[in-house]
């Protein structure tokens, strides 16, 4: 159980103070699989981070299990947008290289490190280095490391989002896979609609300027989803309708003020030559 | 009577090379360490060790010569002189360029302190160190030669000198020969093959 209660954060720049989070409240069960979406700005990765303890909050508490979240620790394994490898160790050590901090024996730790490694299917590159690997594979790698640490909440910060569309698809379907398996508790930070509802029980909209909770959505069709599935599709829709006000909120907020999604969208000057000079 | 011939005065030299690059790698590394995890250390030092680094180590032999006398010492000092600061301000810059990643990822795992420290912290500081011990051998290589060809002692450098007072042209060239493949042998089959493993193995060049 992860509890979040009325967590600010600020971060001090040349204009001032910006207001990354505001008032944010929010609880995660174990075995909840929850995806934060939001425009960029939205403090989504910050929460992410603050829940990690890698970052503090200004004010409010955030507390796992009844304890307080004070330090990054092994009962929550982060997996960042980049593999995150260290390329000085085999693909076997990186995995390896956790249990190792936490003490684990070294047999139990080869057998472990297999033992995920065949989960994603990688045994065969168990001993080539990280730079050998595809960008997929050493997020693969990345994703076995952090099941191996048998940490019972795992925090995504976008890991997808540097992926070809189709290395991504087989992922999205093995995470579902591993997770219907695991039972962890999976928090999940995107941009990606479509990947939040494929992926969550519970989609949570932020806005920006201030970032906030502006709604929940609850995802409740059948496993395993697919992409294409028409239910799923009208809750895109959804959460996209929700999410446009944000997104425009944001634009014109970095954009001249005579900016608008409206006008923008509409081609004033269509091709007049059609069929011309066939 | 000195012996003047070339095996012995290598000998010699590769023997002074040999102690001045140990002490100041280990007085390099350390003050690199030191300066990387203490911020006073850092902001008091830092700017001093550019400044000292462009002095040409040759410049430290007069005080040397006061401090130690004309002889070994001295020209040990020149050469621990020559390449400690070459080599601390690689580990500094190597430590400060390790990706942040790499700390959060270990963090996350667990890994603190000293163990985060010797893991991960030096593992990736380490291609940027290895240049920086390479850099520091040639400075204590020139600081060697120089040191040689200033205080009457012995070595490769004094060997040349004598050459120049007898106006034995054929020694001189001869020694400086005998230095280029000494120079060019220690830089590539040491410095450069373990340069090369690491980068390979960090995949930071292909093989």
């Amino acid at each position: 159980m992860l509890e979040i209660v009325n967590v600010h954060k600020n971060f001090k720049t040349k204009n001032g103070v910006t207001n990354a989070l505001q008032e944010v409240n929010l609880s995660v069960k174990n075995g909840d699989f929850v995806v934060l979406v939001g425009p960029s700005g939205c403090g989504k990765s910050t929460l992410l981070n603050i829940i990690a303890g890698l970052e503090k909050a200004t004010s409010g508490q955030v507390s796992k299990s009844g304890r307080p979240i004070l330090d990054a620790g092994p009962d929550r394994m982060v997996m960042f947008q980049e593999a995150a490898l260290f390329p000085w160790l085999k693909v076997i050590d990186n995995v390896e290289y956790g249990m190792k901090i936490k003490g684990t024996g070294k047999r139990e730790r080869r057998e472990k490190a297999i033992h995920y490694l065949k989960m994603v299917h990688l045994t065969r590159f168990a001993s080539a280095y990280p730079h050998e690997l595809s960008v997929g594979m050493r997020q693969r790698v990345a994703l076995a490391r952090a099941l191996s640490m048998d940490s019972d909440m795992l925090l995504m910060d976008e890991p997808f989002a540097a992926l070809d569309s189709q290395t991504k698809s087989i992922l999205h379907a093995e995470l579902q896979q591993i997770w219907g398996a695991t039972k962890k508790t999976i928090i999940f930070v995107t941009h990606n609609v479509e990947e939040a509802v494929l992926l969550a029980d519970r989609v949570i909209v932020m806005t920006a300027n201030p970032g906030r909770i502006k709604k929940e959505f609850r995802v409740q069709l059948a496993r395993p989803r697919n992409i294409e599935d028409i239910d799923l599709t009208s809750t895109v829709g959804q959460i996209l309708g929700e999410l446009k006000e944000e997104v425009e909120k944001v634009a014109k907020a970095e954009l001249d003020s005579d900016w608008s999604l409206e006008n923008s969208s509409f081609i004033s000057r269509p091709d007049t030559h059609l069929g011309n000079g066939i | 009577m000195q012996d003047l011939s070339i095996p012995i005065a290598a000998q010699i030299s590769m023997q002074r090379l040999f102690i001045g690059y140990s002490i100041s790698l280990v007085i390099g590394l350390l003050l690199g360490v030191l300066i990387d995890r203490i911020k006073y250390l850092d902001e008091a030092l830092s700017p001093l060790l550019l400044g000292v680094q462009t002095l040409p180590s040759i410049c430290w032999l007069p005080l040397a010569i006061l401090w130690f006398g004309l002889g070994e010492e001295s020209i040990i000092f020149v050469i621990a002189i020559g390449s400690i600061f070459s080599i601390s301000m690689a580990v500094v810059s190597g430590i400060k360029h390790v990706p942040p990643l790499y700390i959060r990822a270990a963090k996350t795992m667990g890994a603190k302190g000293l163990r985060r420290y010797t893991s991960v912290v030096v593992p990736a500081a380490l291609p940027s160190i290895i240049s920086g011990m390479k850099q520091g051998w040639s400075f204590a290589w020139r600081a060697l030669m120089a040191g040689e060809l200033l205080t009457p002692t012995s070595g490769l450098g004094y060997v040349l000198v004598m050459g120049r007072d007898l106006h034995d042209m054929n020694q001189v060239v001869g020694i400086m020969i005998v230095i280029v493949i000494m120079g060019v042998v220690t830089d590539r089959l040491l410095f450069g093959r373990v340069e090369h493993a690491i980068l390979c193995r960090w995949g930071l060049s292909k093989s």
